[in-house]
């Protein structure tokens, strides 16, 4: 199957991902050369792997590797032949694509006349090998800057098309990256044509355009092995795994913008060169300014475009003064135009987490160090959302009046209730109450939705008691303890991409997560909603929804049974997601329903690579007390009413699941 | 800086102070403009140059080199009152110089140890930069000038708008060339965060760290560089005021570093001259 010659011409491509040979990766270059393209890539320049033109697989600096710190760089012999085996260097692809200096007009002054002349655009065929997903996103982030209008950068859009990317994964990382925190790696996932993954005898090859399919097609490629595509996924997670979440991003916008007047500012100021380097080495900073060349007589001018920076002293200065005179000015313009105001004018962070403001910085500043001083993550929800219970005791109850009911289901009523008591409006997602009609033994109801001065409880009617409230109607009062128990620990889930696994009436307890998720839908990532019910008519909140989707959260339906108007998928619900493409190291799951099918969900999730320190589950059990003093709920070590019924996977163990605890 | 041009062909000398002449000979140096120099200007007075001598008046007066000797706090007063636009060139001119250094140190025990008959020398206690005398209309920095710098200069005078000097550090023209920082990838103290930029990063680019020839640059966080120096690069306080030590030292920020961290003695014991502590600047702060 391997081909050791370099392939022309079109051959068939084989499905899924491709292995292309450490020997043939120099026929990837030619062809790209062939197509008329100057390469660039990493190769070894004064003590560092920078980005240059190169011309073949001898250029690329095989065997080393990088080593970061705050204000340090050095490289080191690795010690073996990988071609990719370091992170990131001084130079970013910005130098290509927005270069330092770029020609604009020329013009003319010829006694009353002036003249201008466009320079003519003629940007050169390049074909970048070896970026980074933390480049990739930087790359994403200046297009939207300089060619997403309403004005575009001409210079900038016509270089840009010009170029071909063929991207690396991050087989190892630097202690300075953080695109974990910022989301936009270390997986390359788009923005890519081409993207490799280097394992010891050669690549993976993934195609991300059409380009990139049509070299693939050129390339003597095998199909990937299975070990091969495990291996390579499993470096890049752990790759992952090792940089963990340096700054927490959930909220950063807001927590960084009322620290305008943070102390933190004059004593960074005391440690800040003002030098700019930050912002020069930064692959998204655009700042420019426009200089003159003339000649002697001034009759010819050549007005040209270079890089700029928010610290050099010009850059906001008018007739009378600089508008940013001060150091803690300037340094608090950066930062907060990087992590906040960039959001605001375009939709997304100015920082995709590459580390070089932090290596570069000659004084060795540390964004992420600051950042968290200035503005500290907020502390975890679950820590401070759990209320004093109203009515703890089994003795005494809270009244509350029935103010709605709504029909979800043919068997289940949400019912909307009042109270008086503060403290039932105010609980964690998660929480339960005790619920007492007299005559029925005390019910435990998840509550599903917490409204100023009240609650909702969604109520399968499942027996007697839970017929009896599912018939209760407006002024109809009944007795209430809570909220109790743990609540999913929505802190954890700050910054990351969720997973909320559902089926039937499990859905209730997650619905004052989602709104919680949603009022603040910006302190998290990709949110993901399966959902699966016994037929179309069993799915709760059918209307809401909607309204989640529109919230930016993806949610997708399964159903046992369909009827005819049914037209979305049938099936257990972990066929929603056990073709999707995500990876979820870095992912927090949820999971809500009946055991079993908890059971094949947390399966699930855990080969795609949640820990099971972030898989959290809630727990049904008979509860008579609410407060671990009947010693029914028991479960080994927990009683699930004052322990739970919210648990980690890494809580539970092995006792999760099994039979007759 | 005065708006509009100087003259319609400008009559320039170029006179110098203590110096070595560097600067002066950038501007004989130019060769590819240097047609172009001599026809929109007169050049009236420039010993380097020519034997034809001129006393002025000046429409630009280039002056290089300190005020070292007791003649000289005379002869620049005069020649600003014979110049229209006057500018210093060069570290000396602007900074005092290397020798400025001796600011830092005991006048009579240098003379003496110099020179076989101290009492016929006649100098200042301290080399001082012209502004320190006379007002200054530009500067340009270095040691010696960059010959770019000078022809803007030139052509800003000529056509009567404002020069296009940058005021930032010089890590911004490494950054534009992609030049590899140094001080980070190779742990060489450099000054070019703390360096006003003009010379084009030729010493990061072949390198070496910045010495700082072109001076502090606007709100340089000399102190800032200092304490990282000394507590991440684990360098004594007279190695890192010994770096401030240098052609610009005489220049604030720089100035109060040598004088805190003791880098003029420093100097000046390595080259084989016993100076007093910091006795010798108080009489100029």
């Amino acid at each position: 199957m391997v081909m050791a010659s370099p392939a022309r011409g079109p051959r068939a491509r084989p499905e899924g991902p491709a292995f292309l040979g450490r020997a043939d990766l120099q026929a990837l270059l030619d062809l790209l050369r062939e197509d008329g393209r100057t390469l660039i890539g990493p190769t070894l320049d004064a003590g560092a792997i920078v980005y240059d033109e190169i011309t073949g697989v001898e250029d690329l600096p095989r065997g080393w590797a990088d080593e970061q710190g705050p204000g340090r760089y050095r490289i080191h012999d690795r010690q073996d032949d990988r071609l990719f085996g370091y992170v990131v260097g001084p130079t970013s692809w910005k130098k290509w694509t927005f270069p330092s200096l770029v020609p604009l007009t020329s013009a003319t002054r010829d006694g009353h006349k002036v003249g201008f002349e466009p320079v003519p655009l003629d940007p050169p065929r390049l074909a970048f090998l070896g970026v980074r997903a933390c480049e990739l996103a930087a790359l994403g982030v200046q297009d939207r800057v300089l060619t997403a209008g309403p004005f575009v950068d001409p210079d900038y859009a016509a270089r840009r098309a010009n170029v071909l990317v063929v991207a690396v994964q991050c087989t190892t990382a630097a202690t300075t990256c953080f695109c974990t925190s910022m989301g936009t790696g270390p997986e390359v996932e788009s923005g890519h044509d081409l993207a490799l993954t280097e394992l010891d005898g050669g690549f993976l090859v993934d195609a991300g355009s059409p380009a990139g399919r049509a070299i693939l097609e050129r390339l003597p490629l095998r199909p990937a092995t299975a070990v091969e595509q495990y291996g390579a996924a499993a470096t890049v997670a752990a790759v992952r795994a090792g940089i963990g979440d340096p700054v927490p991003a959930a909220g950063l916008h807001d927590r960084l913008l009322a620290q305008l007047d943070s102390p933190r500012w004059l004593e960074i100021a005391e440690r800040c060169i003002l030098c700019g380097n930050c912002t020069l080495a930064c692959p998204t900073c655009f700042c420019t300014s426009t200089t003159q060349a003339t000649d002697l007589s001034g009759t010819t001018a050549m007005m040209s475009r270079t890089w700029d920076s928010c610290f050099s002293p010009g850059f906001a200065k008018v007739a009378g003064g600089s508008f940013r005179s001060r150091h803690r000015d300037r340094y608090r313009q950066w930062l907060t135009h990087k992590f906040a105001t960039w959001w605001d004018q375009f939709g997304e962070s100015g920082c995709t987490g590459c580390g070089r403001c932090v290596t570069w910085c000659p004084v060795g500043i540390d964004v992420r160090e600051e950042l968290n001083a200035i503005a500290p993550a907020r502390p975890p929800a679950a820590e401070t959302a759990l209320v004093e219970p109203a009515a703890p005791s089994p003795t005494e109850f809270v009244t509350a009046h029935v103010t709605g009911t709504k029909a979800e289901t043919g068997d289940t009523v949400t019912l909307t209730l009042e109270s008086d008591h503060p403290a039932l409006g105010r609980g964690g997602p998660g929480q339960f109450a005790m619920v007492e009609l007299p005559g029925f033994p005390p019910l435990p109801i998840s509550i599903s939705r917490y409204l100023p001065g009240g609650l909702e409880l969604t109520i399968r009617g499942a027996g007697a008691a839970t017929r009896a409230l599912g018939k209760l109607q407006a002024k109809d009062e009944i007795g209430l303890r809570g909220p109790l128990g743990s609540s999913w620990p929505l802190d954890r889930a700050i910054g990351r991409d969720l997973v909320i696994v559902t089926g039937g009436i499990g859905l209730a307890p997650l619905r004052p997560l989602i709104q919680a998720i949603i009022a603040e839908r910006r302190r998290y990532g990709d949110v993901r909603l399966y959902y699966g019910a016994r037929t179309p008519a069993d799915l709760l909140y059918r209307g809401e929804l909607e309204r989640w989707k529109s919230a930016s959260i993806e949610v997708a339906l399964t159903v046992d049974r369909a009827g005819p108007e049914w037209l979305g998928p049938v099936g257990v619900v972990t066929n929603l997601f056990d073709q999707a493409t995500w990876d979820g190291s870095g992912m927090v799951a949820f999971v809500c329903g009946p055991e079993r099918m908890m059971q094949a969900t947390v399966s699930t999730l855990a080969g795609r690579g949640i820990p099971a320190s972030r898989i959290y589950v809630t727990l049904e059990r008979h509860m008579e007390c609410g407060i671990g003093l009947c010693g029914h709920c028991q479960m080994g070590k927990y009683f699930i009413c004052r322990d739970g019924p919210v648990f980690s996977m890494a809580q539970l163990g092995d006792i999760f699941g099994r039979e007759g605890i | 800086m005065k708006h509009g041009p100087v003259a319609a062909r400008p009559r320039v000398g170029v006179v110098k102070f203590a110096s070595c002449d560097g600067c002066q000979l950038t501007l004989l140096d130019l060769e590819d403009e240097l047609l172009s120099v001599v026809e929109h200007f007169d050049i009236i007075d420039f010993p380097e140059a020519t034997s034809a001598r001129s006393p002025g008046p000046y429409d630009i007066l280039f002056v290089e080199g300190s005020v070292s000797e007791p003649a000289h706090l005379e002869r620049i007063v005069e020649l600003r009152r014979r110049s229209r636009f006057l500018v210093t060139i060069g570290a000396c001119a602007t900074a005092g110089g290397i020798q400025a250094l001796r600011n830092w140190g005991d006048h009579d025990a240098f003379r003496a140890s110099v020179y076989a008959n101290p009492e016929f020398i006649h100098s200042l206690a301290t080399s001082t930069p012209i502004a320190e005398h006379v007002p200054v209309d530009a500067e340009l920095r270095g040691c010696p000038i960059d010959p770019d710098q000078l022809v803007e200069l030139l052509t800003a005078l000529n056509t009567g708008r404002r020069p296009q000097l940058r005021d930032e550090a010089v890590c911004m023209e490494c950054k534009r060339r992609g030049v590899v920082c140094v001080m980070v990838s190779g742990g060489i103290p450099c000054l070019g965060q703390v360096t006003q930029t003009g010379c084009g990063a030729i010493c990061p680019r072949f390198g070496r760290g910045c010495y700082g020839c072109f001076g502090p640059r606007e709100r340089a966080n000399a102190a800032g560089l200092s304490r990282h120096l000394q507590l991440a690069g684990d360098r004594p306080r007279e190695e890192v005021g010994r770096l401030f030590a240098g052609f610009t030292a005489y220049s604030e920020p720089f100035r109060s570093m040598v004088t805190e961290l003791g880098g003029a003695r420093q100097a000046g014991r390595e080259s084989g001259v016993e100076a007093a502590p910091t006795g010798g600047s108080d009489a100029r702060h």
